[in-house]
């Protein structure tokens, strides 16, 4: 345990990080997972004297975004060092090995460390063609998925693609693209990151409260972690005083856009949206999509893309009248439609009234109720 | 009973049957008033078309058109919750048969009932409360109604205060596609009803006119005045479907 310590501060002091740094990092992160300010100690202790749990890094149908975004964890500098330090046995781009080499790591972790390996994955699955659209040493992305989620302690899905199929799932699915939760059913211990990509900062509050509790964060429904996934973005915005008010953007560059307002009627899907991003930001905490004045377009939540788009109207269009199409001017068209059918008939009512009010034969009123005839009567009795 | 005098002809004993009791009435009323008040708040929310100058903190209008949609929401919904429980409590006229048509002698009278919109009878069958097709087309406002709750409770339960007990309706929002096909489903069977207001005003009037039982009235007082010899069984009156 010392040995583990000593080597964690030497690594420390190695970076130019000093212990306050360190602990003002475990204080934050106590403050990201809504934990007590006392736990920070807890979390210090555990980042440096536990055994390091190994990580392989699985890519499939991706943009290595997430991979980026990993790369770039720097706020505090520490979390890099709680990045670092995983033992990342494998992971397609940035490992040294090559090959068989590198395909030959991967299966050495999965013979060897059974159900003691941390799994993350980044890309959906395809499943079209029988899995031929993303193979790795001549494996389909499947038959890896389920070998190496399969014997995970934990498995992290992280990035949309991951989470909920993502940007390749998105209609009309070419490749059969699918989750990890859908692709290797049944999974236990698996933690959805989604995002565009997921911010490094959830991957790093994910790890060390693994480190510190020795078990993965409390989840909601789609198995996003609370900390991060438990508000909307609408709820913790910065302008949603703005939106309250009634202070709207409404074009791009306008006066409300220069000042600040809320971004709803460009479109924003801040309202649908479950992300940390208001609080704890991105590029170290630099800003974030709204704080910049661009509307959220919702990348986090199941069915990005074909729920989330068309990314500048609120709402959906409507079938058959095209993405563009605005379902409140369908609805107010048929509505519109169905008053003037309704006063069409409304006419031909009135015009038969007169023609029948000509009639030699008075109107319906004065002929005697007809008795039922035989059928009607086998119908009543 | 009483005797009037009818147009042109004759004499018509006229039966008051009191048809529609004070919870209908009342439940009509309130679920009327509310769904006026939620969607022009509901506009309000989707196309924000006044917008504040000043400090945000001087101006609350989306927080109180808000706030006005929720406790109309809230009205609303117990409105057609007490309607559906007067369902299985209330008179003849109210109860749950004349909304789901479960014997041929409705389904039968529907076929009439729409041969008579489309100009085909001169006459509906006649109903002393709903006719069939009328109840079916209510059957689905119910559905209607109940979607637009649903998916408002769980729109409103995602963003509830972590310790609000509406938060037990978070469960809705994956059942009915998520939070932003919520949003989309909501807005759709808003306009949904609003086609069926426009008929239902049209068609309440339109069989005042030629029922003449004081249709529109009785939702007002509860009474229609039902020609005795065209009541053939409790609830159902027969005006010469061919003629």
């Amino acid at each position: 345990m010392d040995e583990a310590s000593s080597w964690f501060m030497r690594e420390l002091e190695r970076r130019g990080v000093s212990r306050r740094d360190f602990l003002g990092f475990c204080g934050v992160m106590s403050t990201a997972l809504a934990l007590p300010r006392t736990a920070g100690a807890k979390i210090a202790e555990a980042i440096e004297n536990k055994e390091k749990p190994t990580l392989v890094w699985l890519e499939f149908q991706d943009c290595a975004g997430n991979t980026e975004s990993f790369l770039r964890a720097g706020r505090p500098a520490v979390a890099d060092i709680v990045l670092d330090t995983l033992s990342v046995d494998y992971h397609e781009t940035i490992m040294a090995a090559a090959g068989h080499q590198a395909e030959a790591a991967l299966a050495q972790v999965v013979a060897d460390k059974p159900g003691g390996y941390i799994a993350v994955v980044e890309g959906s699955i395809p499943t079209g063609a029988n899995g031929a659209y993303c193979t790795i040493g001549g494996r389909a992305a499947i038959d890896i998925a389920k070998e190496v989620c399969g014997g995970a302690l934990a498995t992290v899905a992280i990035g949309t693609c991951a989470a909920f199929g993502g940007l390749p799932a998105a209609s009309p699915n070419p490749t059969g693209a699918l989750s990890v939760a859908d692709a290797v059913p049944g999974l236990k211990n698996l933690i959805n990151l989604p995002a565009c990509p997921a911010n490094v900062e959830n991957l790093v509050g994910t790890v060390v409260y693994f480190l510190t509790f020795n078990r993965l964060p409390p989840v909601d429904r789609y198995r996003r972690p609370l900390f991060a996934y438990g508000k909307s973005i609408h709820d913790n915005c910065e302008r949603r005083a703005h939106y309250d008010a009634g202070q709207y953007v409404e074009k791009w560059g306008d006066e409300g856009h220069r000042t600040g307002y809320c971004l709803y009627k460009m479109g924003c899907k801040g309202p649908v949206t479950y992300q940390n991003c208001p609080s704890v930001g991105w590029n170290e905490g630099t800003s974030w999509p709204i704080g910049c004045g661009h509307p959220c377009i919702g990348c986090a939540e199941p069915e990005f893309w074909d729920k989330m788009t068309p990314f500048y109207t609120h709402l959906a269009g409507f079938p058959g009248f095209g993405v563009h199409s605005n379902v409140d001017r369908v609805g107010m068209w048929a509505t519109a439609g169905v008053a003037a059918a309704f006063a069409a008939h409304g006419f031909v009512q009135l015009g038969k009234r007169m023609a029948a009010a000509g009639d030699k034969a008075p109107a319906v009123e004065s002929k005697p109720p007809r008795k039922t005839d035989k059928q009607e009567e086998g119908e009543l009795s | 009973m009483r005797r009037i005098w009818k147009k042109h002809v004759q004499e018509v004993d006229l039966d008051n049957v009191y048809v529609w009791q004070w919870p209908v009435r009342i439940t009509h009323w309130m679920t009327a008033l509310s769904l006026w008040i939620l969607s022009l708040t509901g506009l309000y929310m989707g196309y924000p078309f006044l917008i504040a100058s000043g400090q945000a903190s001087e101006h609350f209008l989306m927080g109180t058109a808000k706030l006005i949609h929720f406790y109309a929401a809230i009205a609303f919904t117990l409105s057609v919750l007490s309607r559906i429980l007067w369902m299985f409590m209330g008179n003849w006229y109210s109860r749950w048969h004349r909304f789901i048509p479960v014997d041929r002698r409705r389904w039968w009278a529907m076929g009439k009932t729409l041969r008579y919109y489309l100009f085909g009878l001169r006459m509906p069958p006649g109903f002393v409360g709903h006719n069939p097709l009328a109840g079916l087309t209510y059957f689905f406002v119910f559905i209607a109604f109940l979607v637009q709750i649903a998916t408002g409770l769980g729109m409103y339960a995602a963003s509830a205060h972590v310790d609000s007990p509406f938060r037990a309706f978070g469960f809705l929002v994956p059942v009915v596609g998520g939070l932003a096909t919520a949003h989309w489903i909501h807005h759709i069977t808003m306009w949904l009803l609003w086609m069926f207001i426009v008929h239902h005003v049209y068609s309440a009037i339109l069989m005042s006119q030629v029922e003449a039982t004081g249709t529109v009235e009785s939702i007002f007082s509860g009474h229609k005045f039902v020609p005795r010899e065209d009541i053939v069984q409790p609830g159902y009156r027969l005006a010469h479907p061919e003629a």
